[in-house]
């Protein structure tokens, strides 16, 4: 049965994480879930927007979005990006939790004629993929099983804290030991390595802006990986994507290392397994550095 | 300066806890800290940081208003949540130094000038403000040439080989930048959630 939910695509989808969400809108109709986007949706804010706009005006942001996902339809609002995710569904579950914010929240709001209940519930994507969707379901859609890859499964920080483990994210997995990417990995017929490092964090837009301060954090992700002889690492953070693949030539310049190990998003992976196409859905093409194994299967 | 907390001059201020409490985002939680260190020992750039969250903690208890905010503690979070999750006190230490991290800019602290994840966030929010979108190119752009001409240059030809790479793999684009339609009603509401936030002195 396909259902229709509210999709939140995020600043990153148009950017440095393309590949997400061109490999996202290929294999979640196959998975019975269709995609309509937020009306003119606007950035979160990520994790800076409230150090300089502040507390409420950040959550303005947000409030938003929440906004006109609401006027389109009561459907569950979802997301692939970590820091949409987080922002959205606290700026949400702050609303339904505090009779003050959401006031101050409507009154701003209210300048344009628009106006906020709370009455929606913001999902990850992958909570929605474990809780809604099922691995059974993603089984039953892998035509081309990823027999032989190995793949380091990175899930990163914001994807799970500080809600995967609470009601709302449906308990869909643990904080410091999650599971649900080892489990899309080995869905698609590819080996999940035992990558102890999955939640350790890369420095985020710390990495971005100072360099100096985060990249250390990516080069051990990096050794772990290759010690277990990953053919990929797996993630499904835009901006742990882009950190730790493209920082890999200056790791190697400042650290002496020399590692050139592909990055990509569970959804890549999916879309490979599920049969569509490497470039035109899967968007392999957009990784910096290319996975010939995965490219080949 | 324009200050929000009282005696803003005093580097011992008895109030400043009592503030914190009432008015950071999270801030009422705090009186449940009991020193654990769980956060200092979870945090994964801990090492990098004036001091951990559980000594911040302390020293907002002591009142040392000007040593939190000018420490480079509530610059250097990554935002992992790793203390958020830990803390067996539920105090949620990441929004609390994300908002204490704003007081420092509100006030006008030279170290809130000068901190990488000030200019970062000023040039972030310009964007997000102007075009309702995130445009990483400019961000970063304004980002490093905070730092001046000679400075900006420099960042922007070290990371000439990585904006290339993105472009080549078509996740950087050319043309102008990605802009919400109704930027003239985000800007409204933002405004007058930014008014809102003043009359309450505090983030919300």
């Amino acid at each position: 049965m396909s259902r229709t939910l509210t999709y939140y695509p995020g600043c990153s989808s148009q950017a440095s994480a393309v590949h997400l969400d061109k490999s996202l809108r290929a294999i979640l109709p196959p998975l019975g879930v269709q995609l309509r986007d937020i009306d003119d949706w606007n950035c979160c804010g990520a994790s800076v927007g409230h150090i300089e706009a502040g507390h409420l005006a950040n959550s303005a942001l947000s409030a938003r979005n929440l906004a006109n996902a609401k006027a389109a339809g009561p459907e569950d609002v979802v997301t692939p990006c970590a820091a949409c995710y987080l922002n959205t569904h606290y700026v949400n579950e702050s609303i339904r939790g505090s009779e003050q914010l959401k006031g101050d929240l409507n009154e701003a709001l209210g300048v344009v004629g628009k106006s906020y209940d709370g009455s929606l519930h913001v999902r990850h994507i992958c909570e929605l993929l474990v809780t809604d969707v099922g691995l059974d379901a993603i089984k039953a859609q892998v035509k081309k099983p990823l027999t032989g890859l190995k793949v380091a499964g990175y899930v990163g920080c914001q994807t799970v804290r500080p809600f995967a483990n609470t009601e709302r994210a449906n308990k869909f997995d643990s904080y410091d030991d999650p599971t649900f990417l080892d489990d899309f990995t080995q869905a698609c017929g590819a080996e999940a390595l035992p990558f102890k490092m999955r939640t350790h964090c890369c420095g985020g837009s710390v990495s971005v802006m100072s360099p100096d301060k985060g990249l250390h954090l990516i080069k051990e992700l990096l050794e772990e990986a290759q010690k277990l002889g990953a053919d990929v690492i797996s993630t499904p953070c835009p901006l742990c994507q882009t950190n730790v693949e493209m920082y890999q030539p200056e790791i190697n310049k400042r650290f002496g290392t020399s590692f050139n190990i592909p990055v990509v998003f569970y959804s890549q992976l999916m879309a490979v397994a599920f049969g569509l196409d490497p470039v035109k859905d899967a968007g392999l093409d957009q990784n910096i550095i290319k996975s010939d194994k995965l490219l080949g299967m | 300066m324009n200050a929000l907390s009282p005696t803003p001059s005093r580097a011992y201020d008895l109030n400043f806890a009592r503030y914190v409490y009432e008015n950071i985002d999270g801030g009422e939680r705090l009186r449940m800290c009991m020193q654990c260190g769980a956060c200092s020992g979870s945090c994964p750039i801990g090492q990098q940081m004036d001091h951990g969250p559980r000594k911040l903690f302390m020293m907002i208890r002591a009142g040392m208003k000007e040593a939190v905010l000018t420490s480079n503690t509530i610059w250097n979070c990554v935002s992992c949540y790793n203390c958020v999750v830990r803390c067996p006190r539920k105090v949620p230490i990441t929004y609390i130094l994300h908002d204490l991290a704003n007081l420092a800019v509100r006030e006008g602290f030279d170290a809130a000038k000068k901190a990488d994840n000030a200019r970062f966030a000023k040039a972030f929010m310009w964007s997000a403000r102007k075009y309702g979108r995130t445009d990483e190119r400019l961000v970063t752009g304004i980002y490093y040439f905070s730092f001046g001409l000679v400075e900006g240059m420099k960042r922007g030809m070290g990371n000439q080989k990585i904006a290339l790479n993105m472009i080549k793999t078509k996740r950087m684009h050319l043309g102008m930048p990605h802009a919400i339609k109704a930027k003239d009603e985000l800007q409204k509401i933002l405004a007058k959630a930014q008014e809102i936030q003043d009359r309450h002195g505090k983030g919300a």
